[in-house]
């Protein structure tokens, strides 16, 4: 687990994007519209810093560093709602009335964003301590939502984007930390078999 | 044995990089070919081609070779259309990444 201390700079951390975003948009720099890219990339690319460290600590057993950072993905996960929830009020802001809401809600690249949000509220909302205790081995199943969410917001972005690429680019590194996991597994097996 | 969502995930591993290399070929870029700057129409001409269109304009920026126009149509919708930069004739629009129009001359790429 992390201090009071550790945690409170951790999230100083996580909010200077948000910060950055809402001066820009202040000083009139940007327009709402403008934030909606960096807001949602934002909320992606926090999920996928709270995904990686739970297969590289299986690759790569007993490293420190992966230690303090599975240690702090819990407040990475959250960290991504948040964000994705900024993305959303941008979203409505952005477009200013319901009948406008509905409108575009039939049309992939939206539906999949709704999608994509509704997915992260159970994990995020059990994301304390003692829904963690109350929930026992079923809160980890709950967690597991995060896997489809992240792969609908992929697909909500490269939708929007016309573009498969970033979606890639950022699946890779989850791809080859899993690879590495499989690669860890496989020779645990192995060394075991071999045993007589 | 290994069990079978691992061997998924390894065979996935050398598929990787196949649809790496496929998807940097067909990303959904725009392509005018309106040649050099100098021919290029004014962007005070692209608003009042939008104007002209009923939309309201909320941005406009030059994206590749392109003219490219965030709007809300008269109907509401949130549209980004691109428009020739020599010509200014209307190209290709879409709806938050749904293509809704396409000049009949103007083929995807």
């Amino acid at each position: 687990m992390i201090n009071r201390v550790g945690r409170y700079l951790l999230w100083c951390v996580l909010a200077v994007p948000a910060v950055l975003m809402l001066t820009r948009l202040a000083t009139g720099s940007a327009l709402v519209m403008d934030l909606l890219h960096p807001s949602g990339e934002m909320a992606i690319r926090l999920m996928i810093l709270a995904m990686l460290p739970g297969p590289l600590a299986d690759a790569f057993r007993g490293n420190r560093v992966l230690r303090r950072w599975l240690a702090i993905r819990r407040n990475l996960g959250v960290a991504a709602f948040a964000y994705a929830l900024v993305h959303l009020a941008l979203y409505v802001v952005d477009m200013g009335s319901l009948p406008a809401l509905l409108g575009e809600l039939p049309l992939p690249g939206i539906w999949t964003g709704w999608l994509a949000l509704g997915l992260m509220v159970p994990p995020a909302a059990i994301s304390f301590d003692a829904a963690m205790r109350a929930l026992g081995r079923r809160w980890k199943t709950v967690q597991r939502l995060v896997y489809p969410a992240l792969l609908i917001a992929l697909l909500h972005w490269a939708l929007l984007e016309r573009d498969w690429l970033p979606a890639i680019i950022h699946l890779a590194p989850l791809a080859i930390a899993w690879a590495l996991r499989v690669g860890a597994g496989y020779r645990k097996v192995k060394l075991a078999r071999s045993m007589p | 044995m290994i069990p079978m969502n691992r061997l998924l995930v390894l065979a996935l591993v050398p598929v990787a990089p196949l649809l790496l290399s496929t998807a940097a070929h067909a990303h959904g870029d725009v392509r005018c070919d309106s040649g050099p700057v100098e021919n290029w129409k004014p962007m005070g001409e692209l608003k009042k081609k939008a104007w002209l269109e009923g939309w309201t304009v909320q941005k406009t920026q030059i994206e590749g070779d392109c003219y490219e126009v965030y709007a809300r149509t008269e109907g509401g919708q949130n549209i980004e259309a691109f428009f020739h930069p020599v010509t200014l004739q209307k190209l290709v629009v879409y709806r938050r990444g749904k293509e809704i129009y396409r000049a009949p001359d103007f083929k995807p790429q």
